[in-house]
């Protein structure tokens, strides 16, 4: 296989992923019972794919909604504050929510929407999540699904971009590091 | 009771789906470059599916955005026009646009949302749907990407859904009928 110019090396290969992708939906599956309730809230834009094929394997009924976030940086530094863009269509008061997401790596955003729906009251609230990156953690986040655990470097692919690029890799790449710290400057607006 | 139980019969088995997908993929290949960098707009909720599996197929520098719609009520069911609840994230004046949807039935809602993005003046748009319904067709709509076309029944999986269930069949499937009547 031909890896784009950007890309050192695969972490993640498809079958890796399938297997583990497979492995928690019947997790999620053997939890959940026969639920009626049970709604998975998918975070735009990283989790679709995430979502899409974890979706697939599960047997419990549930419905799928999504959330649209934006994080307020500073060049690529996340600052902690959190934009909603796309709130929920359905109301999860009362309801069992499963929060998806791609990746988990400071902790903000999934704190700020474990505390946005806990809010809202759900009968129960649970996280799922593909990838996390336990050195970057800011803020202790529970995750109650989790697919692998990654040291710190850039990954794209499944869902994962770098400035929009690479997000539909059937793979989980690790970006070579010239290419990360090129973006990093550039956005600090010390690039020459 | 599974949700399979619900289901009269599978239209288009996942193996049929998986090989169209794949195809649909090397016919958009062939007609981007890296240069034209197309933006994929996808159309939620019902197209997030078949997007991941499209997308995974697509060789050229592309990105991604999505739109959420809901409608205004059946007064605007021949009209088309909808609510926009969450809009694109990318400005698309200059791009190369393709529309990715689930479904195409009437067309009055693939029409809107055509006739709304042209005024942002894209380089080029274009649509790509899984399914068409070219029997129900109230408006004539170009769509230069089609997955499958499909007799006038309800179809659930792969996306599409019935009052938000059966999204996740790995199939499309035809639903039985006492599932949508008892419901009205």
């Amino acid at each position: 296989m031909r890896l784009p110019d950007a890309i050192e090396r695969v972490l993640l290969d498809e079958e890796t992923i399938a297997a583990q992708v497979r492995q928690l939906a019947a997790q999620i599956d053997a939890d959940y019972g026969d639920p009626d309730d049970l709604v998975l809230v998918g975070v735009l834009k990283g989790a679709f794919i995430f979502l899409a094929d974890l979706a697939r394997h599960l047997t419990v009924p549930h419905h799928v909604d999504f959330i649209a976030l934006s994080s307020y940086n500073r060049g690529t530094v996340s600052t902690g504050s959190v934009r909603l863009i796309m709130d929920t269509r359905v109301n999860v008061t009362g309801r069992q929510v499963l929060v998806v997401e791609d990746i988990l790596d400071t902790g903000y955003t999934l704190d700020y929407l474990i505390r946005t729906f806990r809010a809202r009251k759900p009968a129960s609230l649970h996280t799922c999540v593909l990838i996390s990156k336990p050195e970057r953690r800011q803020v202790e986040v529970p995750v109650d699904y989790l697919g692998f655990e990654i040291p710190d470097v850039w990954v794209v692919g499944y869902g994962l971009d770098y400035a929009d690029r690479f997000r539909t890799l059937p793979y989980i790449g690790v970006l070579k590091r010239e290419v990360s710290v090129r973006r990093v400057a550039e956005e600090d607006g010390t690039a020459g | 009771m599974g949700l399979r139980d619900d289901v009269a019969r599978v239209l288009i088995s996942e193996k049929a789906l998986q090989a169209r997908v794949a195809e649909l993929g090397q016919a958009i290949n062939a007609t981007y470059s890296d240069e034209d960098r197309p933006l994929l707009v996808c159309v939620l909720k019902g197209a997030f599916v078949f997007l991941a599996d499209l997308a995974r197929h697509l060789k050229m520098r592309h990105e991604m955005d999505f739109m959420e719609i809901s409608s205004y009520g059946a007064t605007t069911v021949s009209s088309g026009v909808v609510r926009i609840l969450l809009d694109l994230e990318q400005n698309v004046e200059g791009r190369h646009v393709l529309i990715v949807e689930d479904i195409v039935d009437s067309g009055c809602t693939l029409d809107y949302i055509t006739r709304n993005l042209r005024t942002r003046r894209p380089a080029s748009l274009r649509v790509c749907t899984l399914l068409s319904k070219p029997s129900r067709r109230e408006i004539d709509v170009p769509l230069d990407f089609v997955g499958f076309e499909v007799p006038d029944e309800f179809v659930v999986g792969y996306g599409l859904d019935f009052a938000e269930e059966y999204r996740n069949l790995p199939f499309i499937g035809i639903l039985k009928e006492r599932v949508y009547q008892g419901s009205e």
